[in-house]
Formats: C-alpha cells, structure tokens, sequence
C-alpha cells in the first residue's frame, strides 16, 4: 500500500535524508534561503491541510494564525524587549486562541459560511497589521504595515545554514505529527465529519468540539510555522496575514491532494522551490500555481496524492461475495 | 412507567405551516412500532425531533424516564437512541470499516474499549449486518442495498436501545428487503432493541409491528393492532398511501 504508515515513514525519512545532504553539494546561499522558507511554507500547508483537507473546513483565512505568531514574536521582541523563547511560547499561545475563537465561531456554521467567516476574519487582521504602525522604543522610527516590524533574535542574523537545518528539523517532524494525527482516532472522525456532518451527528460525534479542535491543533501548528519564519526572516510584516498566503495553502492542498498531508507538504515545497528558485517574480508565481493547479486537477482530480489514494483503496476492494 | 421512548403533544411549525399538531406517541421496550401515514403527514419531521436532529416548538420528550426533549442528536445516540435515514448517508471517502468505526468510537461503550477489543466489535457488526465482503470498499461505491446496511451498522455500534427506521425498506430490490427484515428480526430478538419503524408499506408494517400509530396532518388519527391497519386503511382513501 503506497499510503501504508511504514512506507510513508520511509518515504520521509528519504527525503529528508536527500534534504540533509543537499547543502553539502555547493548550494548557494540564496536556494539555501528558499529552502527554508520553502519548508516552514510546507509545514503551514500541511496545518491548512488538518483543518481544511483532513476535518474538510475550507478555511480561506488561515494566514491568521500564521501572521498572530509572526507578529507577536516581533512585537514582544522589539517592543516589550521579551526574550525570543518566551515571545514564541506566547505566539503560539495567542495564534492557538485565535485558532480557538475561529473554531468556536465555525462550530455552527457550514461549507460555504465557514470560507466567508475565515476569509473575513483574515483579512481583518491583514487591514489591521496594514493599517498598524508602531513606533520604536527609541522613538526614531516607525514599524508595522508592509515594512513589518523587526524581530529581535538572541543570536542577531541567523546563520543560513541553521535556518536550513533547523527549518528541515521542523518540516519533518511536524509532518511525522499531522500525519499521525490525520490517522488518529480524531483525524477520522474529522474525515466522516468533512464526508457527511449529519451522518457524523447521527453516529454521536459532537461535531462542533471535534470541528473547534480540529481549527485549535491547525492554528497551534501554522503559530509553530510563523515562529519559525519569524526566527528564519527576522522580520514580520502584514503579508504574513495576506490573502494571497491564505489562498495558497488552499491551492497547494487541492494540489497535493487534500487529506494527505503529506500531498500537500511536497507540492508547496516542490512548487515554492522550482518557482521562487527560479527567481520568477510574485505575480507571476500567482498564476504559475493558477496553472499548476488546473494540470493538476485536470489529471488528478483529488489532488496527485488524494488521486493516487483512491486508486489504491479501489484496487483493495474485495469483489462482492469474495472474502480476505 | 414502562415505555422507553414517550413524546408528548410535540409540536413543530415552521412560519404559518403547522407540520407537528400536539403528537403523543410511546414505544415500549422490545416493542416495534409502525409509525404509518401519507406523503407530508410529519411521519419524517417527528422522526427529526425525537432523534434530536430538529428541536419541538413544544411538548417533551422522555426516554427512559429521562427528559431528552433538547438533548442534541449525537448526545441520543450516546444515549442509546439511534437512527436511520430516508435516503442513507454515508462519509464518501471512508471504507466501511472506517465508517462503522467512527460510531464505535463515538459511543459510551467506544470509549471503555480496549483497540482490540474496538476492532472485534467492527467485526462482529461486519458480520450481523453482513457487510463483511464489503468492509474495504468506500461507501461512495456500495449499492443502495449495502447503504442500507451501512446504516443499521452505524445505528446498532452504540448498542441502542431504540432504533428509528425511516423508510428504510424503500427503493430495495426483494432479496436485500427480505434480508434486512431477518437483520431486524434478529437484531430485536438477540439484543432486544425496539423500532420505530416509518413505512409506507402497509405489508412490512403489518408483518413486523406490535403496533401502528397512523398520522396525517400532524395528527395521530389511528392507533391499534397490525392487523387492523387494513380497516383503517379505506378511512384514509384519497390519500398517497402506495410504496
């Protein structure tokens, strides 16, 4: 089964040896840094894809999670001169009660509702971060909006090849721990409440705890991944609350194949490393994964993993009659 | 008091329409109970207030003594008040295993159970309900015969008290009708589960109930034997009373 837990395991563990070995073969230090950020991009996909793929919550708004953490290590950093360990405990804290807040309200609501309340409250914050500025504790200048805020980092400019690595470390075991959760016994009352809510109600899942949980353990992850960017960056700016992040940890699942996981970690990271590596500029990028996309679906209409997933489950149907 | 299930004068309106008009009916225990009665009667509308889906306006609703009347529809089935639906709902992406699964784990009893002790207990289901050739298909691929079994599955995993049935033997071919039936049978002999069982047929009524309760305009307008329904029957000519 290509979907087995050991055969998964396998495949990650091979590539994030091959990831280990990368730097070693002479790589320059600008693919060093789209790396890295492409792992940390990964990682916040795989969190969208708790929530929206595995739990089927089309969450349009979840750079909001992500950006509650950048902000809130620059913030308490700079501003209120936190030690860096202590602002990202506390990032993680508020981007998991933003998370919480999101999944109370979406506890009630459905499909399309859902979209609307997270794409609404996303780009609230991102008006606000917008909108937002601060002035320095020395008063000489102004932070916030799309300047961002600086993040102050106990070991000043990160080392590339510490970003690297230490961003690796982080892909990798988040990934090993949303896939665990996506086969856990929640991961699969999340999956029958993302199939049918009334079947899920009519068989004694309390939907709108297992929905609020679902946004509480993908808001806790997309804050470890914005703590990490903000630590890799050293910067936070409104774009970490920006739709166009929000729409394409969307777009990157629906590619990968939403509900895998792992689906949705390569193609971010395969996508964000060919197209930033390839120096193509922003906008452009935008309509590269538009096309991505529509390939993609095209061939595989679940996504390449998702696709690939079906296939596997169909050929392990038995015929009607026949036994194991 | 030794009815399982009472509900009392319930009503439910929506706007100007009166779907609900003051409903008392009782199921006792190991008692199946036809719930019989016209296109837009409320025969499905009272089968969503008792199982929790759909809140009265007013009346109570009692099971086991207990007043249920605004516990959700996940807490009844916890309870031990299960349901079927008219047209069977199933998680596409889910095989059958994975979807019986789900209701275990949901149930009172999943959460006592040991993974072993879980998965013998989906096998077991499996096997009554005779689902077990098809336990690795995804239900978005089973026929509307093995639906139907997906869904008595889902409903006996909490080791429910009450089941309610609604229109469960329509649109089945003859075989999986008569095989659904044994299922019932045996279900409400080895386990002593009661139905409420909403048909349209007045042949499965009479065959499987102990009693009939009719209703047409929100109204229960005929309570008695099986056997009596046939009587009742030409009092409600006019009416869409076919299969």
């Amino acid at each position: 089964m290509i979907f087995s837990p050991r055969r998964t395991t396998g495949a990650l563990a091979l590539g994030a040896g091959l990831l280990l070995l990368l730097p070693l073969a002479g790589l320059d230090l600008f693919l060093l840094d789209v790396l890295a950020s492409g792992f940390l991009l990964a990682a916040y996909v795989g969190s969208w894809d708790i929530v929206g793929g595995v739990a089927g919550q089309i969450c349009l708004g979840h750079a909001l999670f992500f950006g509650t953490a950048t902000y809130s290590c620059a913030l308490l950093t700079s501003l209120a001169g936190w030690p860096f360990a202590a602002a990202a405990a506390a990032a993680l804290l508020l981007s998991t009660t933003a998370a919480a807040v999101v999944g109370t309200f979406s506890g009630r609501l459905k499909g399309p509702f859902i979209a609307l309340l997270t794409l609404a409250l996303g780009e609230l914050a991102h008006e606000v971060a917008l909108g937002q500025t601060f002035f320095s504790p020395r008063g000489a200048y102004s932070w916030g909006g799309e300047g961002g805020i600086p993040v102050a980092l106990p070991w000043g400019s990160p080392s590339p090849w510490a970003s690297y690595y230490g961003a690796l470390l982080f892909l990798f075991l988040s990934t090993w721990g949303m896939t665990r959760i996506a086969r856990s016994k929640d991961g699969l009352i999340w999956t029958a409440i993302s199939g049918s809510e009334l079947t899920a109600r009519a068989s004694g899942v309390d939907v709108a705890r297992h929905k609020r949980r679902a946004f509480l353990v993908a808001g806790l992850l997309a804050g470890a991944a914005g703590v990490g960017f903000a630590a890799h960056v050293g910067r936070a700016t409104a774009a970490d609350f920006s739709l166009e992040l929000s729409f394409q940890a969307a777009t990157f699942a629906a590619i990968g194949g939403r509900g895998t996981i792992v689906g949705p970690v390569l193609a971010a990271l395969l996508l964000h490393a060919l197209f930033q590596g390839a120096g193509i500029a922003p906008a452009a990028r935008v309509l590269l994964y538009a096309l991505a996309l529509l390939l993609v679906l095209r061939f595989f209409p679940a996504g390449v993993a998702g696709t690939l997933r079906e296939r596997v489950r169909e050929r392990n149907m038995v015929p009607e009659g026949a036994s194991r | 008091m030794n009815d399982l299930l009472l509900a009392e004068r319930i009503e439910k309106s929506f706007g100007p329409t009166r779907v609900l008009r003051g409903i008392t009916l009782s199921v006792g225990r190991e008692e199946v109970v036809g719930l019989f009665g016209p296109n837009g009667a409320g025969k499905t509308m009272l089968a969503n207030v008792l199982s929790g889906l759909i809140p009265p306006d007013r009346g109570r609703i009692l099971f086991e003594g207990k007043d249920i009347t605004r516990l959700s529809m996940d807490a009844r089935f916890r309870a031990g008040l299960a349901r079927t639906f008219q047209i069977p709902g199933a998680y596409p992406t889910l095989t059958v295993v994975e979807s019986i699964r789900v209701a275990l784990l949901c149930g009172e009893e999943g959460k006592r159970r040991s993974p072993r002790e879980l998965e013998e207990e989906v096998e077991s289901v499996l096997h009554r309900t005779g689902l077990f050739a098809q336990r690795f298909w995804m239900a978005a691929k089973l026929s509307q015969g093995c639906l139907r079994r997906l869904e008595f599955a889902r409903a006996i995993s909490c080791r429910p008290k009450l089941i309610l049935l609604d229109e469960v033997f329509s649109a089945l071919s003859a075989k999986d009708e008569g095989e659904l039936t044994a299922l019932l049978r045996s279900l409400r002999r080895d386990d002593g589960i009661s139905f409420l069982l909403i048909s349209h047929n007045p042949l499965i009524l009479a065959e499987m109930c102990d009693r009939v309760v009719t209703i047409e305009d929100g109204r229960v307008t005929w309570e008695g034997k099986p056997a009596d329904l046939a009587k009742y029957l030409p009092v409600a000519a006019g009416h869409d009373h076919g299969p």
